[in-house]
């Protein structure tokens, strides 16, 4: 489903090289762990991903379900199915949260070319899906994630993701600033996405999140490059040696 | 009484008589007979021995003069200035171009001395001491000033004329040149002919265009391309003779890739009749070029009763005309009944730079005016303001500043912080900031705060055992950190000092 | 050593002085009045002012007033739907009151009554010199209205004042006086037809202890010049809230001249221009903050489009007594042209000690970081460039507390961003 090939980006303002040279293929139904230290392009990688205009990609590919995204602006890659939890996600005064899943998710059924979602039906996907993740209904009149705890922000950012029903789906250490049953109730919503057409990748600093979000594949980005490739063990090994080991390895 | 009470009352009693740099020197000077006319300007010129053009440059200023208004905008308010009782022209009469410091009248090196600048440092303009040596000649007493501590080039102007500037061999052997204007206008005609003007036109403005026609000497510094100059220029200046006009003309460039770092620092005695002062400076940073220019102004600021004191009214412009060119003023006004001020930067080259970080502290019954204009013209062009103003006793303290971004200017920024602060209940704090876009890539963003020391700031630096007037002096200080550390080391100190003094009664 | 040169006049200063001319005779007013009108004329005499005036600074209505239309006998304006449903509808039609019920607790007289009887003499007077707006107005309205809200009355309806123009001349003055403890809301419509000079005087004293929420809402045609004006004081304990809203307009100058005269007011001023066209937008306040503990609050939001020209002068004044002042104002504005322009001019003048003031001014773009969450979701750019403006604007619209108004003004919003956006 993702294809990336010998991936080169930089900082489109100073010309920083932040990733240099990703391979990564992730398979529909997989959920792949990306992990590494500090500084080593994860973020970066999510938000080349997403089609971030802060950053040139100088070399490489991007294929989704077999097509360059290069080429796509934001909007359209979220059309496409690939959707990105942000680390950070904005707080945008003055757009409520309801007007702003309204338009994203109608917008998005307008470019796959199905009907627009009537008011009562929106309402009632948006009632279950906040149900589900002990979200207050509240919350959403509230302009989106203005005044929204750390934790309040992420569970709205994986409402979203049940909401529009991506192919793809990108978590940037979601797991940051949660306390465990926080961290407990966003990783069951992720794991209730699981499913064969789909795939996940999950981009963390910490081994902890991966006991609720269990991967096929773990991934170690060091110095923009995938450094080395495994099954979920490899997490563990991480936890316990750290990157250090892991580092010595590959040179 | 509570604390901040307290200090009103001082602040109240503050003795501004007691100016640190209020004395007279008593040299024999050489003065024109007072008043304004084409014959005054010619023999301005003549004592200058100018070529023609230069007279002609001024004549056609003083004739545009005279179509002119006294600009009336500013918050400032004084009686009408009698531009016939002044003395356009003075200079101590030994004075005849010095070839050494032997040859300066000792009463001007005393005066010198008291305010501290080391001219008789012989041993350096000997070449005897190099950088970073202690002076062997000076004493201890005067330790803190900045011009012992070595590498600083100075240029003094004293009333009218340049009397002495030290570390010309030096600064020559990396080819750059520092003399007085007058100086220049003789020995490198074709530099003044291209630049003087260029940035400040004599029709620009009412004092501008004065000072266009009477200036009598000031300081020109030219650094060529490639060139960083080796050390700090400075000059001082100082307004001696009575009822005299001191309109100094600078002008600096700073070629291709050259970087100067320049200082100016101000005194005059203290006396009952207002004295005019209207400078101009321009500054002209080609591609790549780097200025800096900091001025400590500590003019007479008058006495408790607002008798005295200097009229300032500058006008200084830099015009960033290269690429990727930066300049930067930074100022520290505590002096002057009126001052009227803005250095202003014009962003020309693509990706140019401007910065403006003042301390503006007025007390007594000062007036001050003061603020910067940054003109957005070339692309890329930033800008940065920090002003912060500190009023006093019965004064009033005016930013005015103007951030403007013309239609070509893509991707202009600007970010202004002006802070106020106010001592006591009978002082005014202004501000008035003009903020114009014509592009829609400009990114504009301003703020402005006015508060007085916080009790509860005050409370808790006294809780922890420093005295009050301490503990102003700090918060104070923490108040215009932002702006010290933008002056060069040497001069933050003696600026923090200033600060400190200027609101004797309050800060001690 | 000056000299002093006779300039002179424009066409629109001729036109205008000729208006005054030919309109004395006919005005209501006793001779309190015509000396207050011919004080008025005489400063009009003076010329029209130029940027050089400072409270006129971004204003050269010397050079934008380019003509002036001559007054039109046969226009006939006609009454619109009041902005809030339900409101009780006032008509000034081209500048003559029209008679209409009004709420319990509110007394309407005609302003021409009160002119030819000399008691709202004092009115006429221009604050100083460079009032133009007052003073046009003064030498050229002849009727209006006068609404007193009695003390304590809790008025639930909405009052509009509901200024319409066909084209010509349409000058119209406003007093409203809310007694002790009064709570009103009252809508001052701006609107018209055709090319035309409209100016309009606002006079709103806020007694001790009442509540007054007042909404300007201009939308003039494309060809109409506004000359608006509001001068309020507002009492000890009282509270008001200014809506002010520009959608319209060849050439709009709004003053909001405010003295928070009594201790413990408060005072909050929201705005909005939407800018588009050729239109010239000058939104001019001065707020004394003349009495200890006021509180005041400004935000002005702009939305800039096509070759409008836009500016916001605020001048917020703390008198020496006027200690534990708290005022902050804002001003943002989205430059959405390269044609188009905006000039802020923020001032603190501020003269007591104890107070916590500030001002903050933006110019921008839409937010990078926004606009690109949004597209992650999905929003094409040009849709998500529209929800983000709208929620700049709509954002201070919503601090309203009166959800009717809040949603017709986001009606105007939309409507707005449909023809411009």
């Amino acid at each position: 489903m993702l294809e990336i090939k010998n991936l080169h980006a930089r900082i489109a303002e100073d010309g920083t090289e932040i990733l240099r040279g990703v391979n990564l293929t992730v398979k529909a139904g997989e959920v792949a762990a990306i992990m590494g230290p500090n500084g080593s392009g994860k973020s970066t990688l999510s938000y080349v991903l997403a089609g971030r205009e802060d950053y040139e990609v100088t070399e490489g590919d991007i294929l989704f379900n077999g097509g360059s995204i290069l080429e796509m602006d934001p909007a359209e890659r979220a059309a496409a199915g690939l959707f990105l939890a942000f680390q950070y996600p904005m707080e945008i005064p003055g757009v409520a949260t309801m007007e702003f899943l309204k338009v994203a998710i109608n917008a998005q059924r307008k470019a796959r070319g199905q009907e627009e979602l009537k008011i009562p039906e929106l309402m009632k996907r948006v009632r279950e899906a906040a149900q589900s993740l002990e979200m207050d209904m509240g919350m959403l009149k509230r302009p989106l994630n203005v005044g929204f705890s750390g934790g309040e922000k992420k569970r709205a950012e994986i409402l979203q993701m049940k909401l529009l029903e991506p192919r793809l789906c990108v978590l940037d250490e979601t797991d940051s600033g949660l306390d465990i049953d926080a961290l407990k109730v966003v990783a069951d919503g992720v794991n209730a996405l699981r499913s064969p057409d789909r795939a996940i990748v999950v981009i963390t600093h910490y081994q902890r999140l991966l006991n609720y979000i269990v991967p096929d594949s773990v991934h170690v980005l060091y110095k923009g490059r995938v450094a080395k490739s495994g099954e979920k063990d490899l997490a563990l090994e991480l936890e316990k040696n750290g990157y250090a080991g892991l580092v010595g390895e590959a040179a | 009484m509570p604390a901040v009470q307290e200090t009103i009352e001082q602040v109240r009693k503050i003795d501004v008589d007691q100016y640190k740099y209020g004395f007279e020197t008593l040299i024999e000077s050489d003065k024109a007979p007072k008043g304004l006319n084409e014959d005054i300007i010619r023999l301005i010129s003549a004592k200058k021995g100018e070529p023609e053009w230069m007279l002609e440059w001024r004549l056609n200023a003083y004739r545009r003069w005279l179509t002119m208004d006294e600009p009336t905008w500013a918050r400032v308010s004084y009686p009408k200035i009698d531009f016939q009782d002044i003395h356009y022209y003075a200079a101590p009469k030994s004075q005849s171009g010095p070839k050494s410091l032997d040859e300066v009248d000792p009463e001007l090196l005393r005066t010198y001395e008291k305010l501290g600048i080391p001219l008789k440092e012989q041993e350096i303009l000997a070449g005897v001491r190099t950088a970073g040596e202690p002076s062997t000649v000076d004493g201890a007493g005067e330790g803190d000033n900045i011009y012992q501590s070595g590498r600083v080039a100075v240029d003094a102007v004293f009333d009218s004329v340049s009397v002495v500037t030290t570390f010309k061999k030096e600064l020559a052997k990396a080819g750059v040149i520092f003399c007085s204007i007058s100086e220049a206008i003789r020995e490198h005609p074709e530099l003044v002919r291209k630049y003087l003007g260029s940035v400040v036109p004599p029709t620009d403005n009412f004092y501008a265009t004065l000072n266009s026609a009477v200036f009598t000497d000031g300081s020109f510094v030219f650094v060529p391309r490639g060139v960083r100059c080796p050390m700090e220029l400075s000059t001082y200046f100082r307004i001696n003779e009575k009822n005299t006009g001191q309109f100094e003309r600078t002008l600096i460039i700073a070629e291709e890739g050259a970087y100067v770092s320049y200082l100016e620092g101000c005194t005059a005695p203290q006396r009952d009749e207002n004295q005019l002062h209207a400078a101009v400076v321009e500054l002209i940073a080609l591609d790549d070029a780097e200025i800096k220019y900091s001025t400590v102004q500590n003019w007479y600021p008058g006495d408790t009763e607002g008798r005295g004191g200097i009229y300032n009214f500058v006008t200084k412009r830099g015009d960033c005309r290269g690429r990727n060119s930066k300049i930067s003023w930074t100022q520290v006004e505590t002096g002057s009944a009126i001052t009227w001020k803005y250095p202003s930067c014009l962003l020309r080259g693509d990706n140019s730079r401007g910065e403006f970080y003042s301390i503006a502290v007025s007390n007594g019954h000062q007036q001050i005016d003061s603020g910067t204009k940054m003109i957005h013209l070339g692309k890329n062009t930033s800008s940065r303001i920090i002003s912060k103003g500190i009023s006093a006793g019965k004064s009033n303290n005016t930013y005015r500043g103007q951030v403007s971004a013309h239609r070509k200017a893509t991707n202009a920024r600007n970010f202004t912080q002006c802070d106020s602060l106010l001592i006591g209940n009978e002082c005014g704090a202004h501000t008035v900031p003009y903020i114009e876009a014509k592009n829609a890539t400009a990114k504009f963003e301003h703020e402005a705060t006015t508060s007085k020391i916080s009790e509860d700031q005050l409370f808790y630096v006294m809780q922890r055992g420093i005295p009050e007037e301490e503990a102003i002096a700090l918060i104070v200080n923490g108040f215009v950190k932002d702006v010290i550390q933008e002056l060069p080391m040497e001069f933050a100190v003696e600026a923090q000092k200033l600060i400190g003094i200027s609101l004797e009664g309050s800060v001690g | 050593m000056n000299i002093q040169t006779q300039i002179r006049r424009t066409a629109a200063e001729e036109a205008l002085l000729e208006a005054c001319a030919v309109r004395a005779d006919g005005l209501p007013g006793d001779a309190r009045v015509r000396e207050k009108r011919a004080r008025a004329v005489e400063l009009l005499k003076r010329g029209l002012p130029n940027r050089k005036v400072e409270i006129w600074h971004y204003t050269d209505l010397r050079r934008l007033l380019s003509a002036v239309p001559a007054f039109d006998p046969t226009a006939h304006a006609t009454p619109r739907e009041p902005l809030l449903a339900g409101a009780a509808v006032l008509p000034v039609l081209n500048g003559v009151a029209g008679k209409a019920p009004v709420p319990a607790g509110v007394t309407a007289t005609s302003l021409a009554e009160r002119l030819a009887d000399g008691s709202e003499a004092a009115l006429l007077e221009p604050a100083d010199a460079h009032d133009t707006v007052a003073a046009v107005n003064a030498a050229l309205a002849g009727d209006g209205l006068a609404l007193d809200i009695a003390a304590g009355a809790v008025v639930e309806q909405p009052i509009e004042l509901q200024n319409v123009h066909a084209g010509g001349q349409a000058h119209t003055r406003f007093a409203v006086r809310a007694g002790a403890g009064a709570r009103a809301t009252i809508v001052e419509r701006q609107t018209g037809e055709g090319q035309a000079l409209v100016s309009s005087v606002s006079h709103l004293e806020v007694g001790e202890g009442a509540d007054v929420a007042w909404l300007i809402v201009q939308e003039q045609p494309a060809e109409t010049t506004h000359l608006g004006q509001i001068n309020v004081r507002i009492g000890k304990d009282a509270k008001l809230t200014l809506f002010v809203m520009n959608t319209g307009g060849k050439l709009v100058r709004q003053e909001l001249r405010l003295v928070a005269e009594g201790e413990g007011s408060k005072f909050r001023l929201r705005g909005v221009n939407l800018l588009s066209g050729e239109t010239h937008c000058d939104v001019t306040m001065v707020l004394d903050h003349a009495a200890p503990a006021t509180v005041s609050t400004e935000i002005i939001r702009n939305v800039v489009t096509g070759r409008a020209e836009g500016a916001f002068q605020g001048q917020i004044r703390v008198a020496r007594d006027a200690q534990k002042t708290d005022a902050k104002m804002a001003c943002n504005t989205l430059l959405l042209s390269d044609e188009g322009s905006f000039s802020a001019k923020p001032e603190l003048e501020i003269f007591a000690d104890d107070v916590a003031c500030g001002h903050g001014a933006t110019v921008t773009e839409i937010e990078g970081d926004h606009l690109f969450y949004l597209m992650a979701r999905g929003i094409p750019e040009k849709t998500a460039r529209g929800l983000l403006v709208k929620a700049f604007v709509a954002e201070v619209i919503e601090e309203l507390e009166h959800e009717p108004a809040i949603e017709a003004l986001e009606a105007r919003l939309d409507a707005w961003f449909a023809e411009h956006g």
